[in-house]
């Protein structure tokens, strides 16, 4: 009898051994601070990423479908939409279950139409002070109005009835827009969207950063503030197999033998640690103390070929390379409100484009990026719904013929050898620029540029925060800028065009007619040909005033250990961590 | 002494208030607006309002200044603008890993510096004084990045003696496997300033006559360093190396950054990156505190080494 009460005490330790963890632990870094875990407290990429893996939104992402395609998440399906498109009914799967946590004093938790409801609506109470309100702001219907009221009482009314989030019962949830928007699901697989629980929201109160509980792969395990952030399976998680179609892509192929059937997630948790500085990412993990690594731009070059694969050296040592393009564009834009460089006169264009082919993009991908990015030639990057890779700009780099538009249009050199406005006025080029190495290397560039073609540049230096604000007050002449994608619809980048959203995303403060008619009509159609002729269009209408010049996209070269296996970077997810395995 | 010690107190006040006005005024004018910062990619003014509001920057500056002395009287300095987290917290959390690298990395230098120093300038003007002098003097030019670089790569990356970088759970682990290289990158960086200096103290103390009379007395060499001239070097070393202290509180943010130490100093740069004005405020001024502080006991303390020395 005791020998069988031993071998059972035996037998449920290991169990319990191996069920406390193992030694799937994937080690990753950030290489700059989370802010926290509250979903609608938060804009930075790191803090997101961590909560895509300890959240749930409605909908989610194919991890190997490019490019992105939307699946179901929590839903039982894609969400029914209405013809108009201004309404989306979810229906959401029973029985899954929020982390035990002790918020919920030790009941299992639901999760339900309603928490998504809350979840949303926390968006817009202004205690958050949410940088994400955007997505949502004059979309669902009587949603705003309840944010105006909030302001004016200074309480938002979680309880009061919002026309366009409805939950008609326990699973369902209905959200009615303001204007039909048929591309509008894309913004419920955000991992910003993710349902929280209320209980646990007015539990932890400002603490709620620290304290996230949601329904997702991950639960928080420890966390050091800036230092380390350990997630462990989360053991409540759905039961979820990999089963994704690889295609053609043959390395897909191959991701998809070595996971299909494994259970979601494959690995016991994943240990994040906070690395600043680029040689400390790059020495632990060729040491082999982290097992993903990507944000290695600068060392690029020690273990990249020059036609960008991985040096034989790290072959050998089984080290793979995934490389893909994000889904973001940098491009250089002019103030069109600007009394030197902007307004629609036809020097002025002149004068906007002269500058923009005296700026040799090439030079910015081989010295600045190290050669690690690809030209941009539209304004949607590729992997976004929308993107056209066919596509090219009609603005070359041309310094001669830059030379020649200004002579005609009559900026002509001064004794100075600089040249002039038409008026005989002096002309100063003034362009903006933080105080980075990195800027730095961008003012050499954009100083030679200018140079060639005779124009005096002065720098604006101003520190980052200041630089927002300068550019959202219309008030910076030239700067460079970036968007990556918040979610992959053409409209997150064809919208930093439009005219009212000067002062808040269009920070070239461009406003055309032609422009902003074609892009209303573009945000009533679905993504197809349509729309794609549409943002043709209007990315012609924008260089023919020559807002921008699109310089580049990045490359990410994610570098893995050999134990890592079934990974590929997502173009939109972050967090691809409960796809993957370790050996 | 009490009179000196009270006096000196009282004089704390007008220093803080400069340093007190000195931060508003450089934050105000050079620190960027933050609420840009905490809006996000998109935000319209309205939003920019709401978050100026809930942050105090839209009230007047002498408002604002009164929250900032109201916040010294009552040492809450609130939360962090970025993070939520509290600034006590901040503090409570990130000294002990700044201290468990730093107070080992100040007694070593301090000791070897001493011992290093003692002994070149007891062989002045030898090959053995002149070799290390030489040494020091490249030793001091180096930047410290090139240390961290260096040190890192040899012995973290290539010999393995040590972890790239990291920070473990228990204080023992985080003092003797995650801060061991820090400690050792720190005491290379600080031995050679250190040496030079504190080789001038004893310099200054071996030529005195009262050495060359404890030496005529028949008193061992030994003794004659070890008892009296040490105690009288001891004076301007102890004054060096408590001025040292306060920058204990801020902490060595390099060494942080590329160890991966989850320290004040990281906290501090994070803070100036975000404009994160509660975090830079209260360090500045536990700064500027512990400074008057130290300074006052450094005083106190020379008394207590040297009976002669009269606080005036």
């Amino acid at each position: 009898m005791s020998a069988r009460v031993l071998c059972l005490a035996v037998l449920l330790y290991t169990c319990a051994a191996l069920g406390a963890g193992g030694d799937k632990v994937l080690r990753v870094t950030f290489q700059a601070a989370e802010t926290g875990f509250d979903p609608v407290r938060v804009s930075d990429y790191y803090s997101g990423s961590i909560i895509e893996a300890i959240f749930d939104p409605l909908l989610s992402y194919d991890y190997l479908a490019r490019p992105a395609k939307l699946v179901p998440n929590t839903v039982e399906s894609l969400p029914q939409v209405s013809r108009d498109g201004r309404t989306y009914t979810f229906k959401l799967r029973k029985g899954i279950h929020f982390a035990d946590d002790a918020a919920f004093k030790g009941a299992k938790r639901e999760l339900t139409a309603a928490d998504y409801a809350y979840s949303i609506k926390r968006f817009f109470d202004p205690k958050y002070r949410s940088p994400y309100t955007f997505i949502f702001t004059g979309k669902i219907v009587g949603l705003d109005e309840l944010a105006a009221r909030a302001k004016e009482t200074g309480r938002f009314d979680y309880e009061a009835p919002v026309e366009g989030l409805q939950t008609p019962d326990r699973y369902t949830l209905v959200i009615r827009l303001r204007e039909p928007d048929l591309n509008f699901a894309h913004v419920l697989a955000f991992p910003l969207v993710g349902a929280v629980a209320r209980e646990a929201i007015e539990a932890y109160g400002e603490e709620s950063p620290s304290h996230p509980v949601g329904t997702g792969a991950f639960r928080l395990q420890r966390y050091v503030r800036s230092s380390k952030i350990v997630l462990e399976r989360n053991a409540g998680y759905r039961e979820r197999r990999w089963d994704f179609d690889p295609g053609d892509n043959p390395r897909f192929r191959v991701i998809a033998e070595r996971m299909r059937g494994k259970r979601m997630p494959a690995i016991d948790g994943v240990e994040v640690s906070i690395m600043e500085e680029t040689q400390s990412r790059w020495l632990a993990f060729q040491r082999g103390e982290t097992d993903i690594e990507y944000q290695l731009a600068e060392v690029a070059p020690t273990f990249l070929t020059d036609d960008g694969r991985l040096r034989p050296e790290f072959e050998r040592r089984g080290i793979k390379l995934d490389r893909s393009t994000d889904p973001e564009i940098i491009y250089l834009f002019f103030n069109m409100q600007d009394k030197t460089v902007g307004g629609p006169a036809k020097e002025k264009i002149a004068l906007r484009r002269a500058i923009a082919m005296a700026y040799k993009v090439e030079d910015q991908i081989r010295i600045i990026r190290k050669g690690q990015a690809v030209r941009a030639h539209y304004p949607i990057p590729a992997g976004v719904a929308g993107h056209d890779p066919n596509y090219r700009t009609s603005i070359p780099y041309d310094p001669a013929a830059a030379n020649a538009l200004l002579e005609r249009y009559g900026f002509r050199k001064g004794p100075d050898g600089f040249r002039r406005q038409p008026d005989g006025e002096p002309l100063i080029i003034r362009y903006g620029s933080t105080p980075t190495e990195r800027d730095r290397q961008f003012d050499e560039l954009m100083k030679r540029s200018l140079d060639s073609i005779g124009l005096r540049m002065e720098i604006q230096k101003e520190r980052f925060p200041e630089m927002i604000k300068l550019q959202k007050e219309c008030r910076v002449m030239v700067h460079h800028s970036a968007w990556i994608a918040d979610y992959p619809d053409g409209d997150n980048f064809m919208q930093l065009l439009y005219g009212p959203n000067t002062h808040e995303s269009n920070n070239a403060c461009y406003q055309s007619k032609e422009f902003d008619r074609r892009y209303e009509k573009s945000r009533r159609l679905p993504d197809g040909p349509e729309r794609d002729r549409l943002y043709h269009e209007m990315t012609r209408v924008m260089e023919l005033d020559t807002a921008w010049l699109l310089t580049d996209t990045r490359i990410r070269n994610s570098l893995q250990q050999p134990r890592v296996i079934g990974y590929t970077k997502h173009p939109v997810l972050h967090a691809e961590w409960m796809y993957l395995d370790l050996e | 002494m009490l009179a000196f010690t009270l006096r000196r107190l009282w004089q704390f006040v007008p220093t803080l208030g400069g340093v007190v006005l000195l931060v508003f005024v450089l934050f105000n004018w050079v620190g960027g607006d933050p609420a840009y910062l905490l809006a996000g990619k998109i935000s319209n003014p309205a939003q920019i309002e709401n978050i100026r509001r809930q942050l105090g920057v839209d009230q007047s500056y002498a408002v604002q200044l009164g929250i900032f002395v109201k916040q010294i009287v009552s040492a809450d300095f609130g939360a962090s603008w970025a993070t939520n987290e509290r600034v006590s917290e901040i503090f409570a959390t990130r000294l002990g890993p700044s201290l468990t690298v730093l107070v080992p990395l100040l007694a070593i230098s301090t000791l070897l510096g001493m011992a290093a120093a003692m002994l070149v300038a007891y062989v002045r003007g030898s090959l053995t004084d002149r070799a290390v002098m030489i040494a020091c003097t490249v030793g001091q030019s180096v930047s410290i990045l090139v240390y961290i670089l260096v040190f890192q790569y040899l012995f973290a990356y290539k010999l393995g003696w040590f972890p790239v970088q990291g920070w473990g759970t228990t204080f023992g682990e985080n003092l003797l496997r995650y801060s061991a290289l820090a400690i050792v990158v720190g005491v290379a960086v600080s031995l050679a300033p250190d040496i030079r200096l504190y080789r001038t103290f004893f310099l200054d103390e071996i030529g005195q006559d009262y050495v060359r009379t404890a030496r005529a007395k028949g008193m061992s060499e030994a003794r004659v360093m070890w008892v009296h001239v040490l105690r009288n070097a001891a004076i301007p070393i102890v004054t060096n190396v408590l001025l040292q202290l306060p920058g204990l509180l801020a902490g060595a943010f390099l060494i942080e950054r590329f160890f991966g130490i989850p320290g004040i100093g990281r906290e501090v740069i994070l803070a100036v990156e975000r404009s994160d004005f509660p975090v830079i405020k209260a360090v500045t001024v536990y700064v500027a505190i512990a400074t008057m502080v130290v300074n006052l006991a450094a005083d106190l303390l020379y008394r207590a080494i040297d009976p002669r020395v009269q606080l005036k």
